[in-house]
């Protein structure tokens, strides 16, 4: 039991890692967005890099984001059931769902984004408009690493959901977006 | 005999008029001249989503033909640039002698081999207008510190000359002109731009320049053709061939049409030529950005003398021919 | 047909509570992999990288991130509990200003997920906390957030402009009507509905019971200006055409730091919370948009679009008969496939008919957005109601939402209905 929390807390800790660097990438978007309508509006002045630059950071967010969202729950379910189900049965659900479901599709997702940013890389693939950003390899292999921490956030959620089983942890409440609303 | 099944991913959408009856019609031919066994199912942006990775599919074999437009790829493999149209290059008439009597397609093929696919034209929307603006260029000057919506070399062009090319999504452009977030921007001719409304918004028309013949390519998975029975090769040539002059066609019958009802319905819209100090900077501008991309690499500069050498020749003959009978005609008329 | 049996199939598997996202990706991983195979998934990185390059999605997280620093500053607290204050003792006070808000925000921005979630975000607490029923607060924010699809500028009309090769200023323009009577008739919905049952939306209670009416109006007018005009800097700035409407987004959120800064609210954990909240539900919307296309490949690629067309080509031949048909069709596929495709698969079938019919295209394309809009509210699959489910408090259970839209939804219909039968009152007629 000791290594699974151990394995348990380590995962979470990549998520948690994902979330930090997609918050870092949210706030420069919101910056880069305000900083680009400034330069146009004022001085006249578009950069088309600048520009390109929105949509990569937009896409960190999101793309880090999702597997962040996994480990604190906030992804939403619908609750017909699940709120009235015990500890025991949502980490039934939890697993299978985790092995079934989330981390294939994350492997799946990696293994073809992985040629699809290989690809790009070989080619030496850059932006074809004037002024834009070079090695869009770079963009395009946040995919593949998103499906990376997409799996071992799976594997999270099979961790903690034995955890619960053991009775050391339980479920605190359904928490979409961490109760944020 | 066997029968042939081709997937084929285009980059625009479906029912796309013009481009997309293209393929249809390709299509078409190919599956009746061959009487059933070669069979093209057409899957449009909607269905493959990406209308940008048509070369990468075509490439990896997840789709066995593609249909696009060669300058899209610059980005990936820039010697594709050539192969659509550049900016004061050739007529259509001029660019399919290059294509098929000269160089055009040899040089095509020697850019997409590595690549493990094969291209051919794959239809012509004729010249194509310079854009929409919203304030009449009278000068250089006017040019300087524009807003347009403009990808692409053409980009880099105007660029070169003050203008600042600006991203705007597809989606947005529409608003983004009409609020005057962008001051101008360049789409494709009148059949095409009329859906989009432009003409509601913005005043001066400008004629083209910077794609004189924009050729769109079909593009077939190298495997895939070697599999294909020589008859069937030779079908599938035909049909390529037939469905890129039919494009030319139907693009000019299009354009007549759609301009003949901006001109009644929209009096408003003014026709324009860019004045001579402009066309001469962007000219020179273009001259620049030429050589040094030819100054990149050898078959860079192979691909650019062929187009310049190509260009002089048969312009010299397009000026006594058709250009000389154009302009007497515009005198007596 | 192994796409209509695998709707059903992720309409059970969603019952078991496991994310929304995942059990539509894992549900097609399934099904894609017993009809075609692995390799069908290869396509899958360039459709993430589609919505990627969406640069219009954008708006999503910025639009969010200025909601929540508007909701943890109290700056939307406000704006909405001062709003309430103006309708006096009136019940229902809370509902329509988060309606009116609704619809300022349905004029900046065409994409439901920004707006429905800022919005849940705005007035869902607020509204609990006045003690709302649940089920009018999440019908309510739902109905509003969606608005912004008919509203111009919208994201439908666009697309639906170009596939019916219509120019996108006269559908904006058409669409005003429409959308207008849409949002009065939700404010006479929860004026009738709180006549009827006041409990539903209790009145604002007074602060003071000493203050008199001028001064309490005086003191809401005031407390309003701030976080109203950021939205009037939001709005502004594409009215003048100095940002787009996806820009727009970022002014709004940078502009909510900065009425922070104002109000003395500003830390630097403030704005960290807001971008780790921001994150979350950004995660949350994109994670379904991914799962939604990984389902909707499968679906195509079954050939799931070759057997509606084959459906569609069997709707009768004759004026009212196709229009009804071709209506209720829409809004039943609503239920399961999302705009876009309805856009791209079905109109271009229903669109030649209608114009052999003599069917005015820009009146038949008006009844389609109207119909589409609808389609992200019903349930089980609107989008709308997933992400407002995505940032409610627990205690308010998907089947409160469900149910809450119900009444909402018969209004859109009613409004359809009302552009079939009379299109000369929004300025159209139904023939050329
Ligand atoms: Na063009
Ligand atoms: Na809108």
């Amino acid at each position: 039991m000791y290594w699974i929390i151990k394995l348990d807390k380590s995962l979470a800790w990549l998520s948690k890692l994902c979330g930090v660097i997609a918050c870092l990438a949210m706030i420069l978007m919101a910056v880069n967005v305000f900083y680009d309508v400034v330069a146009r509006y004022v001085f006249n002045d578009v950069s088309i890099a600048m520009q390109e630059m929105e949509w990569h950071l937009y896409s960190v967010v999101f793309l880090l984001g999702i597997p962040y969202a996994l480990r604190t729950d906030g992804h939403v379910r619908v609750d017909v059931f699940y709120t009235r189900w015990g500890n025991k049965t949502k980490a039934w659900v939890n697993i299978l769902g985790a092995l079934i479901f989330v981390i294939p599709f994350a492997y799946l997702i990696g293994r073809y984004g992985y040629s699809f940013a290989l690809d790009s890389f070989q080619m030496g693939e850059g932006s074809g408009d004037p002024g834009g950003l070079p090695h869009r390899w770079v963009i395009k292999a946040v995919i593949p690493l998103s499906a990376v921490f997409m799996a071992t956030a799976g594997l999270n959620m099979v961790t903690y959901a034995i955890r619960v089983l053991s009775g050391e942890k339980e479920y605190v409440g359904e928490h979409s977006a961490g109760g944020l609303a | 005999q066997d029968t042939f099944t081709l997937k084929l991913a285009e980059t625009w959408g479906p029912n796309f008029p013009i481009f997309g009856d293209a393929t249809k019609s390709m299509a078409q031919m190919a599956e009746k001249m061959s009487n059933g066994r070669l069979k093209i199912r057409i899957d449009s942006a909607n269905k493959h989503k990406a209308p940008l990775g048509v070369f990468d599919m075509v490439k990896a074999g997840q789709y066995d033909m593609g249909h696009s437009a060669s300058y899209y790829w610059k980005g990936k493999v820039p010697n594709t640039l050539f192969f659509t149209s550049m900016p004061f290059g050739m007529t259509a008439l001029e660019q399919y002698a290059w294509f098929y009597y000269d160089e055009g397609m040899d040089l095509m093929q020697e850019v997409y081999e590595p690549h493990n696919m094969l291209s051919f034209p794959g239809g012509n929307t004729g010249n194509q207008m310079g854009g929409w603006f919203r304030k009449e260029i009278k000068s250089l000057d006017d040019l300087k510190g524009l807003k347009m919506r403009i990808p692409g070399f053409a980009g880099e062009v105007f660029a070169e000359v003050g203008v600042n090319p600006t991203n705007i999504a597809p989606g947005e452009l529409y608003t983004a002109l009409e609020r005057n977030t962008i001051d101008a921007l360049e789409w494709v001719g009148p059949a095409l731009d009329l859906r989009l409304g432009f003409h509601q918004i913005a005043d001066y028309y400008y004629t083209g320049w910077h794609e004189p013949a924009t050729e769109l390519q079909f593009l077939i998975n190298k495997r895939v053709w070697e599999r294909l029975p020589a008859d069937l090769q030779e079908i599938l040539r035909v049909a390529m061939r037939t469905a890129a002059y039919d494009m030319l066609i139907h693009s000019q019958h299009e354009n007549a049409k759609a301009w003949a009802n901006i001109k009644q319905d929209y009096p408003n819209v003014q026709i324009k030529n860019f004045p001579d100090d402009v066309f001469q900077a962007m000219y020179d501008a273009n001259q620049k950005l030429l050589k040094e991309a030819a100054g990149n690499n050898e078959q860079a500069a192979r691909i650019v003398k062929s187009l310049e050498d190509y260009q002089r020749d048969s312009r010299a003959y397009t000026r006594i021919s058709d250009n000389a009978y154009l302009n007497t005609m515009a005198e007596i008329e | 047909m192994i796409g209509m049996i695998m709707f059903g199939v992720a309409l059970i598997m969603l019952m078991f509570g496991f994310p929304v996202a995942f059990t539509f990706g894992g549900v097609a991983l399934v099904f894609g992999i017993y009809a075609e195979g692995m390799d069908l998934f290869a396509f899958m990185p360039y459709r993430i990288m589609s919505v990627m390059q969406n640069t219009v999605l954008m708006a999503v997280p910025l639009f969010i991130f200025m909601g929540v620093v508007l909701q943890r500053t109290k700056l939307a607290e406000q704006l909405l509990t001062s709003m309430g204050r103006l309708f006096g003792g009136l019940p229902g006070g809370l509902a329509i200003s988060t309606i009116l808000v609704g619809a300022l925000l349905a004029a900046s921005t065409g994409v439901v997920g920004a707006s429905v979630v800022a919005m849940g975000l705005i007035s869902l607490p607020v509204m609990l906390a006045h003690k709302y029923d649940k089920r009018l607060a999440t019908g309510t924010i739902c109905a509003s957030g969606t608005l912004g699809q008919i509203v111009p500028p919208s994201i439908i009309l666009i697309i639906l402009g170009d596939v019916l090769g219509l120019p996108v200023g006269d559908l904006f323009r058409a669409a005003v009507g429409p959308g207008v009577l849409l949002i009065g008739l939700y404010i006479v919905y929860i004026l009738v509905l709180t006549r009827l049952k006041p409990q539903t939306a209790p009145a604002m209670p007074k602060d003071d019971d000493s203050i008199s009416r001028g001064k309490e109006i005086r003191d809401a007018l005031l407390a309003i200006i701030p976080p109203l005009a950021l939205i009037i800097v939001v709005l502004g700035s594409i009215f003048t055409g100095i940002a787009t409407p996806t820009e727009s987004s970022a002014l709004g959120g940078i502009g909510a730091v900065v009425l922070a800064l104002i109000y003395r609210q500003f830390s630097f954990k403030m704005v960290w919370d807001a971008a780790k909240d921001t994150v979350s539900v950004t995660a949350m919307v994109f994670a379904i948009l991914i799962g939604a296309t990984a389902f909707s490949m499968v679906f195509s690629y079954t050939g799931g679009d070759y057997l509606l067309e084959e459906w569609l080509l069997m709707l009768p031949g004759e004026q009212w008969g196709f229009i009804i048909l071709a209506m209720l069709v829409i809004l039943i596929l609503g239920f399961f496939i999302d705009f876009v495709e309805i856009s791209f698969i079905i109109v271009p079938i229903l669109a030649p008919v209608a114009e052999a019919l003599g069917i005015n295209m820009l009146w038949f394309a008006i009844l389609v957005a109207m119909n589409l809009q609808t389609s992200f509210l019903t349930p089980p699959f609107g989008f709308s109601l997933f992400y407002l489910k995505g940032v409610a408090p627990p205690n308010v259970r998907t089947i409160d939402i469900y149910k809450g839209i119900v009444p909402f939804i018969l209004i859109q219909i009613l409004v359809l209905a009302l552009i079939v039968i009379f299109p000369e009152w929004f300025g159209m007629s139904s023939t050329y």
